[in-house]
């Protein structure tokens, strides 16, 4: 089992970061009334672990009986039908899923299904509980459709039924839904608060940690605390005992984004934009969702560029990145920013060293 | 009744202008009859009605002038009243009246000008008179319009090609080239025909100029230079023909004119172009020595040079040079015939008409009419046999071109029987492994080239009785049931003709010719000939008749698996220069006078499409009968065969060097052949072009800033395209093809370059469509393993928190300790790990595919092939207990219908008992899924099992959660028969078949409404 499950708290009691929080969230539910509830915050951050500690402090251990369905609904939808697969983990009381899975076609989950399951009380005979619970993932990710159909659902059976979003931004959330939500925004750890956690790890693992090595790995982790633990296994993995300046690995595909990203910096030329393009669809292939290439690719490009540069660059990279959500075919818009950046920085270098 | 007026009155109008073509011979005098009979004829067949009022009129006319010049039109108008077309067709109503008013506007510029008349007429107030005959005559052929058909469609068809603003203007023109038609005749007097002539050559010299301005206007970039002097010449009139046998090379940049105008001159004037110089070459044209190929070899030849001037002046002075009277004589008749053929549609009232045009032309006026109305049933006979079944050729020689591939398919057939019929019937068809032997023949080609005619000629020649089955047949799979063929269904009497012994060759026995089926079109079965190409092979394996199989397109798909069974014969487009000589024939036969050149022109623009050639000719055909260069570059300039251009082709024309020269209009015609296919190819390769706008450019600058602009804008086109698909805003679907074609295209067009070492220079098919699937398959990979992730209820790791951050770590736990660790206990700990998790096998390996990256190692290279298979065998032996654990696996098992298989082994791993219980909880609803589909036999299983688990309720579990979960489950009892049927197999494994038992009672009592309640919940 991995660390990162297997160090998860699982009460709230027991949560080392974002102890507030916690404590916050306790209270909310011991007073019986629990709001709809939107999570919010960098990767990495534990908004899922506080959601399933929340659901259990709710629910008590039955919440932890959780079975995954992963089944095809059919919609009505006009005239047609529509199959939407969609996996969906549920207990007596929660349903978890994500329905922005379904594509484009979230609109009817949340139309739908969602509906459905709201509309649904618990069969809990005894039931203290009178509500169940929608746990939604990555609600920034919805379209704007399916996010106006999500605010009727929350109103309409708000009786028998709470929301709980999760995700990483909440701009993209519609201002209406963040509106009949209590919004909890959960800060990425500091690398203080990483530092202890895994250095809790490596004292209940019994491991001998050198000095500063767990700084330096929650340095890499770009304050992602999942990450941090992930990555300090794969240390764990590679070579143990730690020595003081051992490498720690970067991930397989930032690793290949940072080649890319050097590929670019020596040479702009046609030639080379092409087998840019052919490393771009290696990533996108390995499911590697695109903003994040290009978030990578921009902070990589930024390590090596010239200040001058920063601003411009930043700014198209934003631009492409908007157009690219407006598209669907993503390698097109990668290497439109690919494009420009050589065209830009070609003519910087030609300027400046003739 | 109005309307056999109606076409008869067509038909004597017909008559009219045929006069006016043999001017020469017809006196003035007889000329004048002529008119005057017509005049009449046409009057009374206009209406009857007005007849007594028309007449009134031209009396009035005769005796004063003024009057009648009112009146006339106004006859004519009342004429139109009455002539109105049959309610229906509104469209001609409208033309009709759009006619009437140009005629209106007509009239006064002829009474305009009365000296010019006068002078041409004899006497008797002629000029006002030939004016009347003009209108009422052009009123005949707008009455015939609505009604005989034939010469409404030509009519129609020439005002329809001309463009709108253009048409009163083709109205005018033709009402007074009638005119001087007639005059001419008799003096011919330059003015008038001047006019008349200039109006025709008008249209297509417009047509040039715009030309230009579309080559010049828009994104003209590099290619050859444009002329210094670009239009400022002007360009001379010729005799017609002047350079006819002369042949010219250009080369170079010419001093005004486009090269393609240069061209499109000396082709119209009956000069022969070629691209490179050899003896036959009698001029080289060029205005600049540049030292090239041609010159070189002009020099060597003793070419004469010619200067763009100096061709200019040749075709001023050949129009001097003649006298000018063949031409006006000439140009008349070209007007007048079309609308004599126009009226004249049919061979058959042709050379009724030509007959009576050797008698005297009054004569002709009269009897035309009488006889009409006979002709007419007599006309429709042959009349509306299309040229191309008339002069479909009638034996093999006659075939153009592909002459090879006629006498193969000749010799192959006459070889059949001896082949086929005679092994086959002594022994079992051993000489079949002859190669070249096939038992059947495909024939691949363009449209229009002549397989068909081919295969029905070669077949008849041999004496063979053709089965044409095409795809107006329905050509499904034989049904099986009706075996032999005595059924309806022409799939069944294919099978019945292919296998009658009757048919074949045996002659002794049967009267029959001999037999050859030949399946038409067979890239054309579609959707509804189910089975049909299968059924095909299958016939042409137990044939005794041979089959011709015809296709255009040989590498089609569907045709794949035919191909191997038929000898395959390609047929090529013909040369232009083979398709002209054909041509030709036809015209002459038919009497229209073309000549070469433009016949040539033809073919080329037609593409090799004989069919479509002829087809082009006849329709022409009705409109004149003087066919030149200029008619037929003007007339498929726009409308050039709508060819299927290929995706490829496409990309190829909108990134070709000269692809600055393009049209916008084409541009759109391109990149709209296929809106899909070609942004795509453009996005693959645009890349690869070095751009001609970009000039010299050094440090390759500023073609990687068109390339930026290409990208953006294509991205542009990426985001339209959402519109269109997602929003249905399919009005944005020019702009899209714009964006993603069009501009990348403008920008970056000119030479392509190989960015790969190797790569053929060609465009690359696009590559999003195949990465795209891959992308597609490895996220459905990832999923089905972030379902087992989290079926292990180890984690609530997102899909994507899976890839970026997990996947990393899992592929290193799953191969570190196979490099690095002994073998066994590296395999036992993977296999741990996997168990934990649980990651199938399947999982293992979209983890080291999805973590796989080009060019950097894979983690399980350089590991022992031993330690793997004794992983894949560790992994193996704990499959039973794992099966339960990685939950959506159940899905595949109900497809094996084994789902029983995961209680089962749920039962049979008695120390994990308790972790168990966890995942059966997991795995419950899938299960209850997986039987929702065979519940039939599943409920009879549970009946029978039912006491057996009844005894075993004792043994309680411990999980409670589970019972909570079956309870809140419709359709629960499903899932009992489940354990059930495991525990059946399993020899009754207590504690999973007391669960089983326990909800087995609403199982049964659920039995019947079982079906609906699952179904709300099917799972894939």
């Amino acid at each position: 089992m991995l660390w990162v499950d297997k160090y998860r708290p699982k009460t709230l009691d027991k949560v080392l970061v974002h102890k507030e929080v916690a404590e916050n969230l306790k209270k909310l539910v011991t007073e019986q009334d629990c709001p709809h509830l939107l999570f919010y915050g960098p990767s990495g951050s534990g908004k899922k672990t506080l959601i399933m500690a929340l659901l259990r402090q709710m629910f008590g251990p039955s919440s932890d009986k959780v079975k995954v369905e992963n089944k095809t609904w059919k919609v009505e939808a006009g005239t047609r039908t529509l199959d939407i697969e969609l996996t969906t983990l549920l207990s007596t009381h929660h349903v978890e899923m994500n329905p922005a899975d379904a594509g484009f076609q979230d609109r009817y989950v949340v139309q739908e299904i969602i509906k459905e399951m709201a509309k649904n009380r618990p069969l809990d005979a005894k039931g203290k509980k009178g509500f169940k619970v929608l746990v939604l993932n990555e609600v920034d990710r919805l379209s704007r459709e399916a996010q106006h159909s999500l605010r009727r659902t929350m109103e309409k059976y708000s009786s028998s039924c709470r929301l709980i979003l999760c995700c990483n931004s909440s701009s993209k959330v519609s201002e209406a839904v963040r509106s009949r939500c209590l919004n909890v925004r959960i800060s990425a750890p500091t690398e203080d608060e990483m530092v202890r956690v895994l250095e809790f790890i490596g004292k209940k693992e019994g491991l001998q940690l050198p000095p500063g090595f767990a700084a330096r790995i929650a340095e890499k982790s770009n304050r992602s605390l999942r990450r941090a633990i992930l990555l300090f296994e794969t240390c764990r993995v590679q070579q143990y005992p730690f020595t003081n300046n051992q490498a720690i690995p970067p991930m397989d595909w930032e690793e290949y984004v940072s080649e890319i990203a050097s590929d670019i910096m020596k040479e702009q030329s046609p030639k080379r934009l092409f087998q840019v393009r052919g490393k771009l669809y290696e990533l996108l292939t390995n499911c590697i969702p695109p903003e994040i290439i290009l978030k990578r690719l921009l902070y990589e490009l930024l390590k090596k560029l010239d200040s001058e540069l920063k601003h411009e660059v930043s700014y198209w990279a934003a631009y492409y990145e908007h157009r690219m959500r407006l598209g669907q075919k993503a390698i097109f818009h990668l290497e439109a920013f690919v494009a420009k950046f050589m065209s830009i920085y070609k003519g910087f270098l030609i300027s400046t060293f003739g | 009744m109005k309307q056999h007026e109606k076409s008869s009155a067509g038909n004597g109008n017909a008559a009219k202008p045929k006069t006016a073509e043999k001017p020469a011979v017809a006196a003035s005098r007889l000329d004048d009859s002529v008119k005057e009979g017509q005049e009449s004829a046409s009057r009374r067949k206009t209406s009857k009605y007005f007849a007594s009022d028309k007449q009134n009129a031209k009396d009035a006319k005769e005796i004063e002038e003024f009057s009648a010049k009112r009146k006339a039109p106004m006859a004519s108008k009342e004429i139109h009243g009455d002539v109105k077309p049959p309610p229906g067709k509104k469209v001609h109503k409208n033309e009709d009246d759009d006619n009437d008013e140009d005629f209106v506007d007509t009239t006064p510029r002829k009474v305009s000008t009365p000296s010019k008349k006068l002078k041409s007429g004899s006497g008797r107030g002629i000029a006002r008179k030939s004016a009347d005959v003009d209108e009422s005559d052009e009123d005949d052929v707008i009455g015939t319009k609505s009604h005989s058909k034939p010469a409404g469609r030509g009519r129609g068809g020439k005002s329809g090609i001309t463009a709108p603003g253009s048409r009163k203007g083709m109205v005018v023109d033709e009402s007074d080239e009638d005119e001087p038609g007639d005059k001419e005749s008799k003096s011919a007097k330059p003015g008038g025909r001047g006019r008349g002539g200039r109006g025709s050559s008008a249209t297509p010299s417009g047509g040039r100029g715009r030309g230009g301005g579309g080559y010049g206007g828009f994104m003209n970039f590099g290619e050859r230079k444009d002329p210094p002097h670009k239009g400022e010449k002007e360009i001379p009139e010729g005799a017609p023909d002047c350079l006819t046998g002369l042949t010219f090379v250009i080369s170079g940049t010419l001093d005004s004119l486009e090269r393609e105008d240069a061209e499109a001159l000396i082709k119209r004037y009956g000069g022969r172009v070629t691209g490179s110089v050899s003896k036959k070459t009698n001029y080289l044209v060029c205005d600049e020595d540049i030292e090239g190929r041609k010159s070189t070899k002009a020099k060597e030849l003793g070419t004469a040079f010619l200067t763009e001037d100096g061709l200019l002046d040749m075709i001023r002075k050949s129009n001097k040079s003649k006298t000018t009277e063949p031409q006006e004589l000439k140009k008349p008749v070209d007007k007048v015939l079309p609308s004599s053929k126009k009226s004249t549609p049919t061979p058959a009232s042709k050379n009724h008409v030509g007959s009576l045009s050797t008698k005297g032309a009054a004569v002709k006026g009269s009897s035309a009419s009488v006889t009409s109305a006979k002709l007419k049933s007599q006309a429709t006979e042959e009349a509306w046999l299309p040229w191309t079944e008339k002069y479909r050729p009638k034996v093999p020689n006659d075939i153009i071109g592909n002459q090879s591939v006629v006498k193969q398919l000749h010799d192959w057939l006459r070889s059949w029987n001896e082949q086929f019929l005679k092994t086959s019937s002594k022994n079992g068809g051993k000489k079949q492994n002859d190669s070249g032997a096939k038992k059947a023949v495909l024939l691949s080609g363009t449209p229009g080239i002549g397989k068909t005619t081919t295969a029905k000629l070669v077949s008849q020649m041999l004496g063979f009785r053709t089965i044409e089955v095409n795809a107006s047949d329905n050509r499904g799979k034989a049904d099986a049931k009706i075996g032999k063929g005595i059924g309806g269904s022409t799939a069944n009497s294919i099978k019945e003709v292919i296998s009658n012994e009757g048919l074949g060759l045996n002659m002794e026995r049967s009267q029959h010719p001999k037999t050859v089926l030949i399946m038409d079109e067979v890239d054309g079965m579609s959707a509804g000939d189910r089975g049909g190409v299968a059924d095909l092979i299958a016939s042409i394996k137990i044939s005794s008749i041979p089959i011709i199989c015809i296709c255009n397109d040989r590498y089609s798909q569907k045709l794949k698996s035919l191909v191997n069974y038929c000898l395959l014969l390609s047929f090529r487009k013909p040369t232009k220069q083979q398709m002209a000589k054909r041509l030709l024939h036809v015209a002459n036969a038919e009497g229209l006078q073309v000549n070469e050149i433009a016949l040539e022109e033809l073919a080329e623009r037609v593409n090799g499409d004989m069919r479509m050639a002829l087809n082009h000719l006849q329709y022409m055909s009705l409109s004149m009968s003087v066919i030149k260069y200029d008619d037929i570059r003007q007339r498929l300039q726009s409308s050039s065969k709508d060819e299927d251009i290929s995706p490829f082709v496409a990309v190829d024309k909108l990134f070709g060097f000269n692809a600055g020269k393009l049209r916008m209009d084409e541009r759109f015609d391109l990149s709209m052949s296929d809106p899909d296919l070609v942004p795509l190819l453009v996005q693959e390769n645009y890349i690869n072009y070095r751009p001609s706008s970009a000039g010299k450019d050094d440090n390759g600058l500023k073609r990687m800033s068109l390339l930026a602009r290409a990208a953006e804008s294509i991205a542009n086109g990426d985001i339209m395209n959402v519109q269109i698909r997602r929003y249905q805003q399919w009005q944005l679907s020019q702009a899209s093809s714009l964006s993603s074609c069009i501009i990348p295209a403008s920008l970056l067009h000119g030479q392509r370059e190989t960015l790969e070492q190797g790569e053929r220079n060609f465009n690359r098919f696009g590559g999003w469509l195949g990465k795209n699937s891959t992308m597609g398959k490895n996220y459905r990979l990832l999923e089905d393993m972030h379902v087992h992730l989290l079926a292990s209820r180890e984690s609530y790791l997102g899909r994507s928190t899976l890839r970026l951050d997990y996947l990393t770590l899992l592929s290193k736990q799953l191969t570190h300790p196979v490099r690095v660790l002994p073998k066994d206990e590296a395999v036992e700990k993977v296999v741990n790990f996997m168990d934990s998790y649980s990651i199938s096998q399947e999982d293992f390996d979209t983890i080291l595919e999805i973590s796989k990256f080009k060019g950097h190692p894979s983690p399980m290279d350089g590991v022992q092939p031993a330690v793997k298979a004794a992983l894949t065998k560790a992994y193996k032996i704990g499959t039973d207990s794992r099966k339960i654990r990685t939950a959506d696996m159940v899905t595949v098992q109900k497809r094996d219908g084994s789902s029983s298989h995961v209680i089962k082994t749920a039962d049979m791993v008695p120390g994990t008992k308790k972790a168990l219980k966890k995942r059966v909880a997991a795995m419950l609803e899938p299960v209850e899924e997986s039987l929702a589909e065979e519940n039939g036999d599943a409920l009879e299983e549970n009946e029978k099992n039912s006491s057996d688990a009844e005894d075993l309720e004792d043994s309680d579990n411990t999980d409670k959660g589970l019972q909570a979960d079956l309870q809140s489950l419709k359709s629960k009892g499903i899932e009992v028969q489940l354990n059930l049927k495991g525990s059946e197999n399993s020899s009754a494994k207590k504690g999973s078949s007391a669960r089983g038992k326990r909800s087995s009672e609403p199982a049964e009592k659920k039995g019947g409404g079982r079906g609906s309640g699952s179904a709300s919940k099917r799972k894939r």
